[in-house]
């Protein structure tokens, strides 16, 4: 098999030059139109009910899915990975460690990165040669980050997926670019939005259903999805040691922070939805959050793939209504 | 005249005010009111108003009614209009307590929320999502098991047996274990009311505010309050009309501004 899995954005500019497509199984996971019983399946094979929805759902997607070889991110991301790759591994699943060193150090960083390019054969030549094609890419999705906060063009849900993609490019760069060019041209045809609230989507992306449109049919709009955004690698920086070490999600929360503090400013935000997902380590992070962040800030938990439930709806309702009263 | 409902999970509440004070309170059991009061036209839900006997005809005539409550996203209510749960709550404790800097808990049948009014707005508010452990449903169900009434259970709050379970239905088999060791049923009351402070007090914690209001169904636990105050430090303020506070600010929010 041509397709290698992986956890959670790693350099794909490796598996690209080396022919290889790169599969996120968070995205073949969510968008299997059976993610619901994945993670049933999961369950069934022994997966604790209070184990974070993801873990389960990439176990089980990549089972069915037929990969047999995945990056699996045990640095960077959580530590659940790591018996993660050991559960696939029973299952016959070659899987290889990939970690974001925790200090951002760029020795070590370069040497997780050269160990990624061994085990695949490829050489800086042809990773940099990759790297510069998928940047024209990138460079489109930034575009539409772009006209979503300053020409008010794109609904957070378009935002949300086409940077989301770029974790592995649809698994098709060529067809996912010219989705893009597509959907550029027709883009500036529309009406810019008359928001009445201007939000902010940080954490994990949403394992929730009808998120952004949920929150649009009220008048307000996510302007800036975090992790999203730091998937399609907005830095204009060309040597792919420092991208990675600018990407911000598998680093610490303070790195985190100072990006998205840039960006709530930069992008005239209101409020700020901070999501995490149940069980996570990240809902500890919450606190700093909280007291970093001067906006209001809402902190929704999801666990597995539903539509967007009434109590929730309630209480983005209330969110919201709060943060117009005080506008 | 304004006509305040709060559609609760366990009671649908009833206020009606005129020139600015309440004339009348009312209670249902939800269920049994749907049933004999609800009724679906063209997707929308409508209540037979004239049907409960809390209003006389001309009361009816072009009435100005407020609704708030769960289910309300799913549901649209014919001629009322309809307001969140956290407005509905703090415009209710912003006019039953004259206060505009507080921190109000609304403990209700499965709801638990924490919002902060600071200068007569609402500042921030948290609400439980995933356990409703820390609800009034929580203390009927172990009223049942200790087979005493809610009075009683409200009654008990010295040398509580602690309880520990964090889920409301592991909580009952523990009680029986509990009940099995030979604890007074008094100290047992007292040990489930101690349980639910126990379980509000970090949402409290967020918000920390010199007046503390406290107001839904479970507000007319005694003991609880006692509890609360001995945990907090500090007194709590009860309105007039806890278990109505929500109906209440349903009836007055055009009035005043939160």
């Amino acid at each position: 098999m041509n397709r290698v899995g992986f956890t959670t954005t790693i350099p794909i500019e490796i598996l690209l030059a080396a022919g290889r497509m790169p599969v996120d199984l968070n995205n073949l996971f969510i968008t299997s139109g059976r993610s619901r019983q994945l993670i049933e399946m999961a369950e069934l094979e022994g997966f604790p009910r209070n184990i974070c929805g993801w873990i389960k759902g990439i176990y089980a997607a990549t089972l069915e899915s037929g990969i047999k070889e995945i990056i699996a991110v045990t640095e960077g991301d959580c530590s659940n990975t790591r018996a993660l790759m050991e559960v696939l591994s029973l299952r016959g699943i070659t899987a290889i460690p990939f970690a974001f060193p925790g200090d951002r150090n760029p020795e070590s960083l370069r040497l997780e990165i050269e160990k990624l390019m061994e085990h695949f054969g490829v050489g800086w030549d042809a990773v940099n040669r990759s790297r510069e094609r998928l940047d024209r890419i990138r460079r489109k999705v930034w575009e539409i980050d772009r006209l979503t906060w300053q020409e008010n063009l794109v609904t957070g849900e378009e935002n949300h997926y086409y940077q989301v993609a770029t974790s592995d490019m649809n698994s098709d760069p060529d067809g996912f670019e010219s989705g893009i060019d597509t959907f550029l041209e027709k883009v500036h045809t529309r009406k810019p939005f008359r928001d009445t609230l201007r939000l902010a989507y940080i954490g994990v992306p949403p394992i929730i259903e009808g998120f952004y449109p949920f929150l649009e049919s009220r008048g307000a709009r996510v302007v800036f999805n975090e992790t999203q955004r730091q998937f399609s690698m907005p830095y204009g920086i060309t040597d792919l040691v420092e991208q990675y070490r600018a990407y911000t999600y598998p680093y610490d929360i303070f790195t985190r922070l100072a990006d998205i503090t840039v960006e709530l400013e930069k992008r005239g935000v209101d409020a700020v939805i901070h999501y995490v997902q149940s069980f996570c380590f990240r809902q500890i992070e919450d606190m700093v959050v909280r007291q970093t962040l001067s906006l209001p800030v809402m902190t929704l938990e999801g666990d597995k793939p539903a539509p967007l439930d009434a109590r929730t709806g309630i209480r983005i309702e209330s969110f919201l209504e709060m943060v117009g009263d005080r506008l | 005249m304004r006509i305040g409902i709060d559609l609760g999970s366990r009671k649908v509440k009833f206020a009606v005010v005129a020139n600015g004070s309440v004339i009348r309170l009312a209670d249902y059991d939800t269920l049994s009111f749907y049933k004999r009061f609800g009724r679906m036209v063209d997707d929308e839900l409508t209540f037979d108003l004239a049907g409960t006997g809390m209003f006389a005809v001309d009361e009816l005539v072009n009435p100005s009614i407020v609704v708030t409550g769960y289910g309300r996203n799913t549901l649209s209510y014919k001629d009322a209009k309809v307001i969140s749960e956290i407005r509905a709550h703090v415009a209710g404790a912003k006019f039953q307590t004259g206060l505009k800097d507080f921190t109000l808990l609304d403990l209700g049948g499965q709801d638990t929320k924490v919002a902060m009014v600071s200068n007569g707005r609402l500042a921030d508010f948290v609400m439980n999502d995933k356990c409703a452990a820390s609800s009034g449903r929580y203390l009927e169900s172990m009223a049942t098991i200790l087979e005493v009434s809610l009075d009683e259970l409200s009654s008990h709050w010295e040398h509580p047996v602690p309880l520990d379970s964090t889920c409301g239905i592991f909580g009952e088999s523990e009680l029986i274990g509990q009940i099995l060791r030979g604890h007074p049923i008094a100290r047992l009351c007292a040990g489930v009311n101690q349980t639910l402070v126990k379980r509000v007090l970090p949402m409290l914690k967020r918000f920390p505010s010199p007046n503390l209001v406290l107001t839904g169904g479970v507000a007319l636990d005694k003991a609880l309050v006692r509890l609360l105050e001995q945990q907090t430090g500090q007194p709590v303020l009860v309105p007039e009309h806890p278990q109505h506070n929500g109906a209440i600010g349903c009836a007055v929010i055009e009035s005043i501004r939160v």
